[in-house]
């Protein structure tokens, strides 16, 4: 019976810790299972997937808006940096880079890249590559998600933005430099 | 000893079951009160931002994963109607609104899953490039079962109980304000079994 409050003190505790350990690791989780899931299960990393159009069967990502057309790309820097580009789309489009605790770390859109986008994706505190003319944008986490949107609230827009999507590029940097 | 094995077992599950069962209470609790509120709905500026705090993080990412930052749209849910109650398929509504101060909006029907209902109405969402107001400077969306005679129609058929509104404002311009009077207005017409 002594020992009661021991044990009392312990499950509180733990319990804390449980309550913060649960609350970190929510995002995380969640993040690698669109990881799992945009990349085939980690056979295809650094690639664009253009997604079908949002439908009641769509499971990959909660709150889908059916008014967008997405690209999606899992990238993986761990083999070094990727190039990812957007080609234009004629109504708005939006470039975003998620980090695998979720945090959206970049964004850019029409507003500011009217002729599309180029960046090389880096992980935070590693060069550039040398000769590299595209903007660089450094990564807090070696693995995460780019996501492309292109507004396309009707099927014929839809179809148009998925040959559109076929111009964007998501690849390691390595095999997109021609060698010397 | 193995009585003293066993209690110290059970002091650390019970601290894990606790720990897991406060971190979930906390998020549902969240769910519904979560950041700033303008009549109905509910608003939080931290969404996708690097500066978000671990309970905010936690939240957006079972209910609005791969959420853009405020910087580039802002995301509104809705979960109650005009006299507080959860949303229900068993329900009809009225959405009225203004024309929002921004490039492009939506307003989309997720079920209680944060999925879309399950049925093949096409009619998940409207957006400002369909919508269009009437002479008072309003525009009306039945939110319902059922179109009936509606100009526009977001269908919650098979979206069960606890379904949710989310608008999404793009690109929004710099003088926009959300408010109780800015953002559209959701009203209850009728249940079933109500008299």
């Amino acid at each position: 019976m002594k020992d009661a409050g021991k044990y009392v003190w312990t499950a509180i505790i733990v319990a804390l810790l449980a309550h913060f350990a649960f609350i970190h690791a929510v995002p995380r989780v969640m993040m690698w299972v669109a990881i799992d899931r945009v990349s085939s299960e980690g056979a295809r990393y650094n690639a664009w997937s253009f997604a079908d159009r949002v439908t009641p069967l769509s499971r990959t990502i909660v709150r889908p808006s059916p008014d967008f057309a997405y690209s999606a790309c899992a990238y993986n820097l761990s083999d070094g940096p990727v190039v990812i580009t957007a080609t234009p789309w004629d109504a708005y489009w939006s470039l975003s880079l998620y980090a695998d605790n979720s945090d959206n770390f970049f964004v850019v859109d029409d507003r500011e890249a009217r002729a599309g986008v180029e960046i090389t994706l880096i992980r935070r505190g590693r060069t550039p590559p040398p000769d590299n003319s595209a903007r660089v944008v450094e990564s807090p986490t070696t693995r995460g998600i780019a996501l492309i949107r292109r507004l396309a609230p009707d099927l014929e827009s839809y179809n148009a933005a998925a040959e559109v999507a076929q111009g964007d590029v998501c690849a390691p940097v390595a095999s997109v430099t021609p060698s010397s | 000893m193995l009585r003293r094995v066993a209690a110290w077992t059970a002091a650390v599950l019970v601290g894990l079951v606790l720990g897991g069962a406060s971190a979930w209470a906390t998020l549902e609790i969240g769910r519904g009160n979560f950041g700033e509120r303008y009549g109905a709905w509910s608003h939080s500026r931290a969404t996708g931002s690097t500066a978000a705090g671990p309970y905010t993080r936690a939240i957006i990412a079972r209910d609005g994963l791969l959420a853009l930052s405020a910087r580039e749209a802002l995301y509104f849910n809705l979960t109650q109607d005009d006299q507080g109650a959860p949303l229900s398929e068993n329900c009809s509504y009225e959405l009225t609104g203004r024309p929002l101060n921004t490039r492009w909006w939506s307003v989309t029907l997720y079920a209680d899953d944060s999925f879309l209902a399950q049925n093949e109405d096409h009619a998940a969402s409207i957006d400002a490039s369909h919508v269009s107001a009437g002479p008072d400077g309003r525009w009306r969306a039945r939110v319902s079962t059922v179109r009936g005679d509606a100009a526009y129609w977001l269908s919650s058929r098979n979206a069960r109980r606890d379904f949710s509104l989310t608008l999404r404002i793009y690109n929004p311009h710099r003088d926009f304000r959300a408010s109780e009077e800015t953002l559209p207005a959701l009203t209850r017409l009728s249940c079933l079994g109500e008299a």
